[in-house]
């Protein structure tokens, strides 16, 4: 899905989503500053920020935001040493900031 | 009431269809945290929502000219700024977005080279354009991924093509002679197109920059033409050379140096003493 695609989606999504934007990005990261994605309660409805295990960090904030509104930026550290063998040995950090997309869709407005 | 990301989004969509440029701005941090989550749009004459402090919607539109330049349709940074309302001083982050209506690249000539560029330029998200005096060439079915297609006249190649710094030119008539007429109308145009690219053998592109001496031109304006254009990838098919006009259109607008990253990296001598697995191609010259 490219960003044209992902911006008329966001703008006439019914189901209450949360917006998860990479922000800023230092060193080397899959993916780049304005790099989105849009998580559903039941999940990933669209876009990613990489993927892998910093992404699934993500993925976890954002349904945070589904029970509490307050809008906030995750750091997501990809430096781990590289003998580790995890995924997160790319060597940036990203700071991913993470809101509701449509609050008038939630339940309980914020 | 605080935009929403979604009603933000459908600003930034019937902007750039009107073929604006619009920012949204959005508070990622500050030690007030009721500014968290603030968010702002702005395009030409309008706006909607604030940051959450008057000082601080006015330092952000102030830095907006240079943060993004004008040739940019597409961008995305955090800034930390210092506002004060009052004599309350505060700071923030703020993450900004511009969207703008896309980058053309615009192809004359509809043969075969501008079947796969066509489809590079689509992928690439610029809004492609194909121009021909042949009908039978210059039609939508050839071209399922232009935005328009165009039976021109040579005597009047751009006459209703609006070109701005922004967009590219890749000229790929059927006649060395159609691309130099385009040539000459671009390169008197007060605001050309930064990538002006051309096709031709190095004796071509000698004979036409030969001509456009004669003509009054400077070298200068000939060095703004890419000429032979692409880059040197060695193929040899329309598509080969589709991909190579498309990777210098990439490495020009991403900064790139069109390098191997094998070369420019060298990990293996770098980090392991030893040579690099890969030399450099081999090149392909002949005297003319």
């Amino acid at each position: 899905m490219d960003e044209k695609e992902l911006l008329a989606l966001l703008a006439g999504l019914e189901e209450p989503a949360v917006l998860a934007t990479i922000v800023a990005a230092r060193g080397s990261t899959p993916r780049k500053t304005g790099a989105r994605m849009l998580v559903g309660e039941r999940g990933v409805i669209a876009g990613t920020v990489g993927g892998g295990c910093a992404e699934g960090e993500v993925i976890e904030a954002a349904l945070k935001l589904f029970a509490d509104g307050g809008p906030r930026t995750v750091r997501v550290d990809l430096t781990d040493d590289l003998t580790s063998w995890s995924p997160a040995v790319c060597g940036g950090v990203m700071d991913v900031f993470v809101e509701r997309a449509n609050p008038e869709r939630f339940p309980e407005p914020c | 009431m605080n935009p929403s990301p979604a009603q933000v989004a459908a600003r930034v969509i019937a902007a750039t269809e009107r073929g604006e440029r619009i920012y949204a701005a959005v508070v990622t941090a500050s030690p007030d945290p009721s500014l968290i989550g603030r968010r702002r749009w702005l395009s030409r004459g309008r706006h909607g929502g604030t940051l959450g402090s008057p000082s601080l919607d006015g330092e952000v539109a102030a830095a907006l000219p240079a943060l993004f330049p004008p040739r940019e349709s597409r961008g995305a940074l955090s800034r930390d700024f210092d506002y004060r309302d009052g004599d309350r001083p505060g700071t923030a982050t703020v993450y900004i977005e511009l969207h703008g209506p896309p980058a053309g690249m615009v192809i004359v000539g509809a043969g075969h080279i501008a079947v796969p560029l066509s489809r590079l330029g689509d992928m690439l998200a610029l809004r492609v354009e194909v121009l021909d005096d042949r009908p039978a060439f210059a039609n939508r079915d050839r071209f399922p991924a232009a935005s328009a297609v165009r039976v021109i006249d040579f005597r009047d190649p751009f006459a209703d093509t609006p070109l701005a710094p922004r967009d590219h030119v890749v000229l790929v008539t059927r006649g060395h002679s159609f691309d130099y007429e385009c040539l000459v109308r671009l390169l008197r145009m007060a605001s050309r197109p930064h990538y002006i690219g051309m096709i031709g053998s190095r004796r071509r592109v000698r004979a036409t920059h030969e001509q456009l001496l004669r003509e009054g031109f400077a070298p200068e304006d000939m060095g703004r033409v890419r000429a032979p254009v692409g880059l040197d990838l060695g193929g040899r098919t329309p598509a080969e050379i589709a991909v190579a006009v498309a990777a210098e259109i990439i490495m020009l607008r991403a900064g790139g140096t069109g390098v191997p990253l094998v070369e420019k990296e060298r990990v293996v001598e770098r980090f392991f003493g030893g040579r690099n697995p890969a030399g450099a191609a081999p090149s392909r010259s002949s005297d003319e």
